[in-house]
């Protein structure tokens, strides 16, 4: 696998590889961001820490891709992509505002979730994607907690 | 916000064939395509002094484009965009003009969207890096459009019970229309079941709720009201534009929803606003069809139907030929071809012209049957005022709204 350029950007992958779900926290606000960006979208901060998250949340929205378009992803298909609410900041600082990530939902050894087990308002977890010594993937996979609100999925 | 309603016209329209292998490049397709424009127009290459365009790293610039035309330009701009870049480059020419930088300018788009950057994500576009926010989305197998905007979907089918088949008559529509369009590259007329019975893409999506890849350019000519006078074509004016809205958070519109609410949630009181009229008034409407849905999203962010209601509106005859308020009359990108939106404001300018290219022989002078069977008219009658949604993606889009 070709080195990615190191940046401070990348630290969130960095975190990943040290199984650490992290997000960007406003100095002076307090509220969290994904992704990384470099100011608070809220009040212009500049500066931040890194604020680990449970890792705990639920579906939001998703999607099972069945035509890939990277070359990589044709042997995973169908393979869905979730939208995941995360359970911090929920509803903050506006209602329609809330802490979300895409990533894909894996099975507990990280191959692609059957998409009959996909739905929305599904309970998921944080599990890691290692990929390189230097790198690796914040994805999601089920649990037994009980779903939150309505469960839909495609008919 | 500053009212510049009709002072502008939009006075000549031209493109090229649409294909899947055009075997030119696309300096060869845009000058073809500006220099059908300025006829259209009655203009001459001395006329034009003004040229904007837009790409993605995709395309020709406007600095060969008018040479080769023997165009001498007082202003020119390359944007960088894609779909919603057409309504926006034509506010900006109005700018332009009101600035005193130029007199008429040339809009054009031109790209191989079939045989050299695809569309759809795949060759040249797939080998892009990953890189900065796209570290977000595309290590996750989300990197095409469908897979951008799929979800978006689906939460719209959660939230108000939206159905793939309420949305498949979009394309149902599209297809109706573009039967009657001797340019559409497809001019099948589909059914609800063909849609929902194609392959699945991403899903919710099937194949053919998704739009065409194709090879093509297109020009808008624009300048003032009192030198549209002078040209070959009935003029159109400018009632309303809004370019380029965005929803918050455009570096990653998940994290402000709802998410089923699209930019035109802030665009359309900018664009009626200019206007002084509401969706009650619109004749045409070309709402952008990246996806079946798109159209359908647009459409009730707008106003022309309640939010949520957009599935009943679709299927319920209203954008078909024949209806209320047909959409996309030449076949939109679902049909006709892929132009990044500037094949609907061309086809929204010949509607409201009254001149139609369809199968009506007499066509070119006004005349036409208003039989929508298949293989005859795509003349709305009457039309007197049509309005453009374009679309970029769920958080950023266009408007414009026009009037004979
Ligand atoms: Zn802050």
């Amino acid at each position: 696998m070709p080195q990615p350029v190191q940046y401070r950007g990348m630290s969130l992958i960095a975190h990943a590889r040290a199984h650490r779900l992290v997000v960007r926290k406003c100095a002076a606000c307090g509220l969290l961001r994904y992704p990384p960006t470099h100011a608070c979208p809220w009040c212009m901060e500049l500066r931040f820490t890194w604020q680990e998250l449970s890792g705990r949340g639920t579906i939001y929205s998703y999607e099972i891709v069945h035509h890939a378009i990277q070359p990589g992803f044709k042997e995973l298909t169908p393979y869905p992509v979730v939208l995941v609410e995360l359970d911090e900041q929920r509803g903050r600082p506006t209602p329609d505002e809330s802490l979300r990530i895409i990533a894909n939902l894996l099975t507990p050894d990280l191959r692609p979730e059957a998409e009959e087990k996909v739905a929305i308002g599904t309970r998921v977890r944080v599990v890691f994607q290692d990929l390189a010594d230097h790198m690796a993937l914040p994805q999601f996979t089920l649990t037994d907690e009980p779903p939150q609100g309505r469960v839909w999925r495609l008919p | 916000m500053k009212n510049l309603r009709d002072k502008y016209c939009l006075v000549g329209v031209g493109e090229t064939e649409y294909s899947r292998g055009s075997n030119r490049t696309t300096r060869a397709l845009a000058v073809e395509a500006v220099r059908a424009a300025i006829l259209d127009a009655g203009l001459t290459a001395s006329d034009v002094d003004g040229m904007l365009d837009y790409q993605s790293g995709d395309s020709t610039l406007a600095n060969h484009v008018a040479p080769d035309l023997g165009i001498r330009l007082n202003f020119y701009m390359d944007v960088m965009g894609g779909g919603s870049s057409t309504e926006a480059l034509i506010g900006l020419a109005m700018g332009a003009i009101e600035a005193g930088m130029c007199n008429t300018l040339a809009i054009y788009r031109s790209m191989n969207g079939y045989s050299e950057f695809r569309i759809g994500g795949t060759g040249a576009r797939a080998a892009q890096p990953v890189r900065g926010l796209d570290l977000a989305q595309v290590p996750f197998g989300m990197r095409s459009a469908g897979q951008n905007f799929a979800p978006t979907f689906l939460r719209h089918m959660y939230e108000y019970g939206t159905t793939s088949e309420q949305v498949a008559h979009v394309k149902v529509a599209h297809s109706k229309h573009a039967s009657q369009n001797p340019k559409a590259l497809l001019k099948d007329r589909v059914t609800v079941q063909d849609v929902v019975g194609s392959r699945w893409i991403v899903k919710p999506l099937h194949l053919l709720d998704c739009c065409l890849e194709t090879d093509n350019a297109t020009c808008l000519i624009v300048t003032t009201a009192e030198r549209a006078r002078d040209c070959r074509q009935r003029p159109v004016s400018i009632m309303g534009v809004a370019g380029r809205v965005s929803k918050p958070r455009l570096d990653f519109h998940w994290a402000h929803g709802p998410i089923t609410r699209v930019a035109g949630y802030y665009a359309k009181d900018i664009v009626f606003g200019q206007a002084g009229i509401g969706p009650e008034d619109v004749d045409v409407t070309g709402s952008y069809d990246a996806f079946t849905f798109t159209t359908m999203l647009q459409l009730e962010e707008y106003g022309f139907c309640k939010k949520g209601e957009g599935g009943q509106y679709v299927s319920s005859g209203v954008i078909e030929l024949g209806g209320r308020r047909p959409n996309n009359t030449a076949g939109g990108h679902l049909c006709e071809g892929y132009t990044h939106g500037m094949s609907m404001v061309i086809e929204n300018v010949r509607q409201l012209r009254g001149t139609v290219d369809d199968y009506c022989p007499k066509a070119a002078e006004g005349v036409h049957t208003y039989d929508y069977a298949p293989g005859r008219c795509r003349q709305v009658k009457d039309a007197e005022i049509a309005m453009n949604l374009g679309w970029a993606m769920p958080p950023l889009g266009s408007a414009l709204i026009m009037r004979r």
